[in-house]
Order: C-alpha cells, then structure tokens, then sequence
C-alpha cells in the first residue's frame, strides 16, 4: 500500500498552493516597504501603544512615509490615539485604502472595523463555544490581511504595534521573515523586567530577529514647576543590566501625553518642548540610525570595557 | 489530507463538498480507476479551521480579495464597514440598484451555512424567550439567536423557552 509522500498530492485542493499565494500576496506588499519595525513587550500596560503612536508621529514628522498595523486585533487602541477612529477603510480591489492622520501616517486597525465601542471582535460560527481550537488561527489571519491588503504604497516605516505575550513576536515573525527589528517596551518595575527579559530572549536567541533596543517608559516623573526629575517607582525597579544594554531611551511619565492619547491629538506638536517629546524624537532617531547601519549599543570610543 | 483507494492502491480525487449544515461540512472523494467514493465529515471546529486558514476544500481557482477573511467572518463588525471605492467607471446600472454590497462577491461561498428550509420546521419561540433575546445586545443578536435555534433543534425542543435559553447559555460567550 502506498504511503503519504508516494501519493503525488493532496488529492486536488492543493493547500500548499493556497498558502503559497497568500504568502506570495504578502511578500509583494511588503517589497514596497524599507524597514519592518514591531514595538513588542510582553508585558501589558507598560505603553507600547502610546510608544508606537508617537515614534510614527515622530518618524513622520522627520520625513518618512510611515504605516502602522494596530496588532492588536482584540484589544484595538490606536485608531483612537491617532485621532482616526471616525475614518472609513475604502475597499478596492488592489486593496483597502487606511486611515491617514492629518499628518499623513497611515494606520490599519480592527477597530475601524466594529459596530459599536462595546463590540468585541466575534468571528462567524456554528457556535463559539471551544473556540480556543481555532480563535488564535483566525487572529493570524486577520493579520496577514491588514499587513498584506492595506494599500500602504510606498513606505520607509511600517510599525507593528503587538499585544502583550511573548508568543505574539512569533506569530509576526513567520508573517513577516525579514522583520527589521524590535523595539522593547518596559518600565521601571521588576514585575515588568520579568517579562520583558522573556521576549527579549524569544526574539534575540530563537526567533533571531534583531533588536533595535529598549526603550524605558515612565522612566521618571519631571515636576512640572521646578522641571525636578523623580523615580515614578522604586529604584529598586531600575533597569537591569542586561536591558540597560540596549536601551535606546527613557520617556519621562508626562499626563498631558496620556491626555493626548484619549483625545488622538498629536503630543509631539502640543508640546514640541516637552521632555518627553524630545526623548521620543531622540529614540525615533536612533531607530532610523539603527536602519543606517549605526551600531547604537557600542561602547563609546576610549571606554574601557 | 491524502485518501488512498486500498482496493486500487490509487490516489483518490477531490469531487464536491457540501456548504456547511449546523457547522459541519462533507467533502466527497473519489477513486479515478474504480470509481469508489468516500464522504469526510469535518466538525464544526474543523470546518472553523479551514475558515480561520482561509483555504478551500477542492481548490482555489478564484484570485483573492482585499481582505477576504476578515471581511467575511467578521461577526461584529459595522455595517457600512470599508465601502467600495467610487470610480467613474461605476456603471449607471449599478448606481441605480443602490449600489451593489461589495463584501457580497467576496465572500466565500463555500463556507456560507446551506440556506435554511423554506417550510417553518424550527422551533417556536415563547414571547418571554423573545423579550429575553432582545435584551442581547444587536451585533451579537442573530448569532445568538442561530445557536439557541440549534440547540433547541438538537435537543428536541419544539418550543424556545426561558428554560431552554438557560441550557443554551453554557454555549455562548454573552448573557441573556
């Protein structure tokens, strides 16, 4: 009797035709886009998507076309802190047109998709019952799609903004092989560095995908009337070597920032001067250093090790 | 997936699949030399599999959509979400029907659940199972409301009831 690898195919619906050609559709998008940057944690609330918004009003601003992908797919947040959640997705057929701020940065969201604030994202299906079996598969798949079908054009920078888990890096990371890099978010507290040192590991020994750097959020507080800077946590929290390595910056904790987000205005332009501001526009900085071939996390020349 | 004819030692071919009924989808297979067929049953969370995958039994000879899966499996999803773009090539027929649903042609046909019987077999729903249902919020109503169907189907109900909603609700993520 024959064995599986004797019979000549899979007997006519030539699945790895299909999958074949949905790769294919995403590899063509993606040859019109220069770098791949996904701004990761694994730790929730530590603000990656308040990161993520700002770095591409940032790398915006320096005169890069810049497109985001809002990664997470349940829990959408930056259609609102871009200030576009009332913005129509136009469907062609080439592709689906994005939501384009005011400033021109692009941005596909599954929240541009819902009904209403308080709907969820519900697949199709018989019943929703055990959907833990196949609610992950069909999370990919959304994500293929909005990198693959979103009528980006020509880009310099697609961030992908990834929830938290470090199983999400994998998933982006098969979709897309060539990722140009990592940014990792953290914040001064142990129970994040816990976390985060996982995804570092994930990304940097198994998944092989370069690390940009870490970027410290709500690094310090500064006193708004003596421009004083104070921990935010415990010192103890402080970043831990094998972070501080790496790091590209701290963002200073500014509630005007968190303001900004809930009325998707850009903080960057209300307040150019802010400490915060400039810490963003350092490390968008060094991220498009990184894309020149600068090697940010050498010792400086003279050091000695 | 690979079917062997062990009486041909021969390769079998993909023949038809149905559209799925109460989720689960059967795909036929057949011997090209003597003609023996087979029936796969997939389950529903296997047929969901393939949907999440967005591949189809029997093969793809279509080009794909923008955004195909998402756009057709999207329960929640708004209305008026991504409408097509307006060309000047839109012809004046299509302008005319009040335009045409551009999500219709996309979506995959094959994973449509086969069109209910005309004759009204379903069970009946009491007035309290009704006011209960509309206490469900909109974007998750017919969704709701197809499940607590099936289920009643499945267990001989003949009526929707308060209680039978209560046995049905261990099947949804929503309360009712």
């Amino acid at each position: 009797m024959k064995t599986y690898k004797e019979l000549p195919n899979d007997a006519g619906s030539n699945i790895i035709g299909q999958v074949t050609a949905q790769a294919n559709r995403l590899q063509k998008r993606l040859a019109s886009i220069k770098h791949t940057v996904a701004i990761m944690s694994g730790k929730g609330g530590v603000g990656k998507s308040s990161l993520t918004a700002n770095l591409a009003t940032a790398l915006t601003r320096k005169g890069n076309a810049v497109g985001v992908v809002d990664a997470d797919i349940n829990g959408p947040t930056l259609a609102k802190m871009m200030g576009v959640r009332k913005a129509t997705l136009v469907y062609s057929q080439v592709g689906v047109k994005p939501a384009i701020t005011p400033l021109g940065t692009k941005l596909i969201s599954m929240d541009l998709l819902l009904a209403e604030d308080d709907a969820p994202v519900l697949w199709n299906a018989h019943t929703q019952k055990d959907a833990f079996t196949w609610r992950s598969t069909m999370e990919v798949g959304a994500l293929r799609e909005f990198i693959a079908d979103t009528e980006w054009g020509q880009l310099d920078y697609l961030l992908l903004d990834l929830p938290p888990g470090t199983d999400r890096l994998p998933n982006v990371a098969e979709l897309i092989p060539n990722l140009g890099g990592v940014v990792v978010v953290t914040i001064p507290s142990e129970v994040s560095q816990l976390i985060v040192k996982k995804s570092v590991t994930m990304a940097r020994d198994i998944l092989k995908v370069p690390i940009i750097g870490v970027v410290e959020n709500m690094a310090f507080y500064v006193c708004q009337h003596c421009g004083e800077e104070e921990p935010l946590f415990s010192t103890e929290g402080a970043l831990d070597s094998t972070l501080q390595q790496a790091i590209l910056g701290g963002i200073p904790f500014d509630p005007r920032l968190a303001r900004a987000n809930d009325n998707g205005t850009p903080y960057l332009d209300e307040y150019p001067d802010a400490p915060a501001s400039k810490a963003l526009m350092q490390v968008a900085e060094k991220i498009q250093a990184f894309f020149e071939g600068e090697d940010l996390h050498a010792p400086p020349v003279g050091a000695v090790s | 997936m690979k079917f062997l004819c062990t009486d041909c030692d021969t390769a079998m071919k993909f023949k038809d699949v149905t559209r799925p009924e109460q989720g689960s989808v059967t795909a036929l297979f057949e011997c090209p030399d003597c003609f023996t067929e087979i029936a796969m049953f997939l389950n529903p969370w296997e047929t969901q599999m393939l949907k999440s995958l967005d591949l189809k039994l029997g093969g793809n000879n279509e080009a794909a959509q923008p955004m195909q899966m998402v756009r057709s499996q999207l329960e929640t999803a708004k209305s008026d979400a991504m409408p097509n773009e307006v060309s000047p090539e839109t012809s004046a027929s299509e302008t005319a029907e009040g335009g045409k649903c551009p999500f219709t042609s996309v979506i995959s046909d094959a994973f449509q659940e086969a069109p209910e019987p005309t004759e009204p077999t379903g069970p009946v729903w009491t007035p309290e199972a009704l006011e209960r249902l509309e206490r469900i919020p909109s974007f998750v109503r017919p969704m709701a409301k197809m499940g607590i169907e099936s289920f009643a189907k499945e267990n001989g109900h003949d009526e929707i009831t308060g209680t039978v909603m209560d046995a049905a609700r261990g099947n949804f993520p929503t309360q009712f």
